[in-house]
């Protein structure tokens, strides 16, 4: 088919060698201008088995399989408006297309938010939610589909539907918000979206403490999990750096590991206050940093960042909150193992997180395939961001499990021609 | 039904794990909607998911429709049995597999109650967050189903927000794990969708909750108004302050003189009050109470009394839980609605329900949880008198209407079941409705896993939901309505 004939369905665009996704070139890019637009593009696409992949801003398009042959990259950047902000209600509706970041900048006019602190700047909420990425303010808000209340989507054949409503509670029929909530665009085109909203706090101050073990970490994060505090994020970090004083720490090679706890608390003046007091109190950290306001800031966002600006690649891990000690071994022994520099910074609380793995290609599979070695430890090991060497040969999502053609089957059912996502996976 | 089959669901559950005697069949015909009755063929008892899985791929074989049961306290015939086909009662899956304290998890079957796993954690200082007024007798598999929130759902969500992981029987007999009790399971989130899928999916034979850490501080008023409205006002004005409160409930003249009558909580006789109740660290509580008794005084309390103790505080929430039960002080029979709206149309929304009121001849009571806009409208009439309790379900189905075109939702908490399956066409379009049976049919080709529910069908057309009776576990004080 001529990609000029789908300028009825938008702007459409040869694609440039910047759009391929893993050295795949599609055909076109086209950025339908509605949600009805981009339902009868699918349909037609689905009529002509053309292969699709969605695309927000593209901040997280490498996450996944290498794809297959792509038609069309379809983009949601038109479709992009802030529908509704029920202000008093605490609920906003937004287009696919928005960023996060602009929601929250209309959002703040009246002090309010959608608690998700996304480590890029750019991500969409169409992308947000089909990846269910979030950051550190998962420990107190959740990821996107625990503030997700409904949902607008077109089905690979065409259908324009809804799920879910405007309002925070509601129990009226099937909840396919969360189904989409980590689809990663498998199984439909995300065209809007309702949240509720939180009140942007009052204060805020984050904690930070340097460690030099992770028994000593591990020891402070289960005393705050244990305590009465209500942290908004408890972050860890396990970082490699050049030893100044390699006998105060793990000690490998010339390197060693700095392990960081930062806890911020964001409520009432005086709530934010006395609970760093107690925080104190229970953290017999090497060093202790007090930061507000614009340190703040920059800390949580580097912190969020210093993955994703480092190279190598990027897996998203998860433990049970207990076994932090364990995982953190465990992360320290395959970077003994061959030197191989591996970082991690993770959500303590809720006991997942990533792990940055630098080197060679062999080295990184190996890696990936070390921390898959100890399931009972570390779970749910996904490739996010590796080249294509590693992609190639490591497995990007892990296991199956035995829930696969019953995924097989949800997917036929919302994407009958299978013209979604290239065999990127997950589904 | 055939001997041999009856022989083949004995040989699965053993002689005692199989009813099916008329008699014996009785306690399943409903669940907690009584006006809505079927009798099944059988009911069997598993007492593993083994047995579960054998009894489904059983009825598979015979081509016959299951439903899953768990204490049956539901409020919307979703465990409405299917005439011919086979109830599954999870009622001896009650095991607690596992506390885990330091991973803040606990494993259970099926038919452990709600309250059961808080009672298993609070030695240790941990609770259960979800907490739907039932919670003594209601059975967690029938939360997962349902979704169950309660009271203090507003600031901590509802059982979608706690369930990590869940072992289900598919519709075809197959047990898949669901979630693990790690998170991030990658792909799309299958546990999300079956929690409050009503039965129509699977039945979860292993469940995986999170459990909380009890709160440093809770503070608890009760405010006095002068009109509902300006109640209203001060629960958005409180939202406005920036105050989520763990619960926001009101109650109007009616409501209030009921649980008065009922259980002598000591509410004041006016036309509305509130209670408000805070938790989290002390310090935070101490300042956000205070303006939240600020602004209710702002907004025109008339009187307001602060819970002094856990004592005091209990005396409060006995008052507020007593009163769906407590309509029978005041009328012979009540009929109970859940809808929802956006909290600021709630003025608007009463005001509707006050003409309906007045037109229809039925008073109405108010209880609802005024943070998220949940109405829990009571509609009074006599059975005996001809034509009031026919009355009384019209009035409720144009309630839902209201909420409907207010932006709402026709349920908030007790789920769509058999009773407001048609109602669900006021909602979704057929396209939204389509897509949604689609979903079903990739879990339930053979449309064999508690048919009838959720989604309008024929056989249901024209149906008006009917009244509200008493359940037993409420006849005998185990469980009232929220």
């Amino acid at each position: 088919m001529q990609i000029e004939a789908l300028s009825r369905y938008g702007v459409v665009r040869d694609a440039l060698a910047m759009d391929a996704i893993d050295g795949v070139r599609p055909r076109a890019i086209i950025e339908p201008e509605s949600a009805e637009a981009l339902a009868e593009l699918l349909a037609l696409c689905s009529r002509e088995r053309m292969s699709i992949v969605l695309r927000g801003s593209g901040t997280k398009l490498g996450w996944g399989r290498r794809p297959a042959a792509i038609d069309l990259v379809v983009s949601t950047r038109r479709l992009n408006h802030v529908l509704a902000h029920a202000h008093d209600d605490l609920t906003a509706t937004v287009e696919a297309g928005a960023t996060v970041g602009d929601l929250n900048r209309v959002l703040a006019e009246h002090h309010q938010w959608l608690p998700l602190d996304t480590a890029f700047e750019a991500a969409t909420v169409g992308g947000t939610i089909a990846t269910n990425e979030s950051g550190p303010l998962r420990h107190r808000h959740g990821t996107p589909r625990d503030l997700l209340i409904g949902i607008r989507f077109a089905t690979a054949d065409g259908l324009l539907v809804k799920a879910g409503g405007n309002v925070v509670k509601n129990v009226a029929g099937y909840d396919l918000g969360k189904l989409m909530s980590g689809s990663f665009g498998s199984l439909a085109a995300i065209v809007s979206a309702t949240f509720k909203l939180t009140p942007l706090p009052s204060a805020s101050t984050t904690l930070v403490g340097a460690f030099g073990n992770s028994q000593a970490i591990a020891q402070a994060v289960s005393a705050i999990s244990a305590s009465q505090l209500e942290p908004a994020a408890f972050d860890v970090g396990a970082h490699v750096s050049v030893a100044s004083d390699p006998g105060a720490s793990v000690v490998t090679g010339l390197s060693r590991t700095e392990y960081q706890l930062l806890i911020q608390f964001a409520t009432t003046a005086a709530a934010v206050d006395a609970q760093i007091a107690e925080t104190r109190r229970l953290l017999p950290a090497d060093h202790v940093d007090v930061l507000r306001g614009v340190a703040e800031t920059d800390a949580w966002r580097d912190h969020a960042r210093r993955l994703w600006t480092a190279p190598g690649a990027v897996v998203k891990v998860s433990w049970l909150p207990a076994a932090l000690e364990a995982v953190l071994a465990l992360v320290e022994r395959i970077r003994g193992d061959k030197g191989t520099s591996i970082e991690l910074v993770g959500r303590a609380g809720v006991g997942a997180g990533l792990i940055r793995i630098e080197g060679d290609t062999a080295t990184q599979v190996k890696a990936i395939e070390d921390l898959r070695a100890k399931p009972d430890v570390i779970g749910h090991v996904v490739v996010l961001r590796a080249d294509r060497g590693v992609k190639e040969k490591a497995d990007v999502w892990g296991p199956a499990g035995d829930t696969a053609a019953l995924l097989c089957g949800v997917k036929a059912a919302l994407d009958p021609a299978g013209i979604l996502n290239a065999a990127r996976g997950p589904v | 039904m055939n001997e041999r089959l009856l022989s083949e669901f004995v040989g699965i559950c053993g002689a005692e794990g199989v009813l099916h005697e008329p008699l014996e069949l009785l306690t399943y015909e409903c669940d907690g909607l009584p006006h809505l009755r079927t009798a099944p063929a059988l009911v069997v008892l598993p007492s593993s998911a083994s047995q579960v899985q054998a009894v489904v791929r059983l009825c598979n074989r015979a081509g016959m429709p299951f439903v899953a049961r768990g204490h049956g306290t539901g409020l919307s015939g979703g465990a409405l049995p299917v005439a011919g086909g086979v109830v599954i009662a999870l009622s001896r899956l009650n095991r607690v597999l596992d506390v885990d304290i330091p991973n803040r998890r606990v494993t259970v079957e099926p038919g452990v109650t709600n309250l059961e796993i808080t009672r298993r954690v609070a030695p240790y200082g941990y609770y259960y967050a979800p907490d739907p007024s039932s919670q003594q007798v209601c059975s967690i598999g029938g939360n997962v189903a349902e979704n169950s929130g309660g009271a203090h759902c507003l600031k901590y969500g509802f059982t979608v927000h706690h369930v990590l992981a869940l072992d289900t029987v598919l519709p075809d007999g197959e047990l898949v794990h669901l979630g693990s009790p790690m998170v991030d399971a990658p792909g799309p989130d299958l546990v999300a969708l079956l929690v409050g899928s009503e039965g129509t999916l699977g039945i979860a034979t292993k469940i995986v909750v999170r459990i909380v850490r009890k709160p440093e501080s809770v503070q608890t008023l009760l405010a006095a108004f002068d009109s509902i409205d300006a109640a209203g006002a001060a629960v958005s004005a409180i939202i406005a302050e920036g105050i989520i409160p763990a619960a926001v409930e009101m109650m109007d003249a009616l409501a209030i003189k009921a649980a008065e009558a009922a259980v002598h909580p000591g509410f004041p006789a006016v036309e509305a009050i509130l209670i408000v109740e805070l938790d989290g660290p002390a310090a935070e509580v101490r300042a956000l109470f205070q303006v939240a008794e600020e602004t209710c005084r702002r907004h025109g309390a008339s009187g307001i009394e602060i819970a002094a103790d856990d004592e005091q505080r209990a005396r409060i929430w006995k008052g507020r839980k007593a009163a769906f039960a407590a309509m029978g002080r005041v009328s012979p029979n009540y009929y109970v609605q859940d809808g929802v709206v956006p909290r600021t149309r709630l003025p608007e929304v009463l005001g509707r329900i006050r003409q309906l009121e007045a037109r229809s001849g039925l008073r109405i009571g108010n209880v609802f949880h005024a943070g998220d806009g949940n109405l829990h409208p009571l509609i009074c009439y006599d059975e005996s008198i001809p034509g009031q309790a026919d009355r009384a379900a019209e009035v409720a189905a144009e309630i839902l209407s209201y909420c409907v075109e207010a932006g709402g939702s026709i349920t908030g908490e007790h789920g769509v079941g058999a009773d407001k399956a048609e109602s669900m066409s006021k909602m979704f379009t057929p396209e939204d409705l389509d897509v949604m049976q689609r979903v079903r049919a990739a879990f339930d080709p053979r449309k064999l896993c508690n048919p009838g529910k959720i989604f309008p069908t024929p056989r249901l057309c024209g149906e008006v939901p009917g009244p509200y009776r008493q359940h037993p576990v409420e006849q005998q004080g185990l469980a009232e309505r929220f």
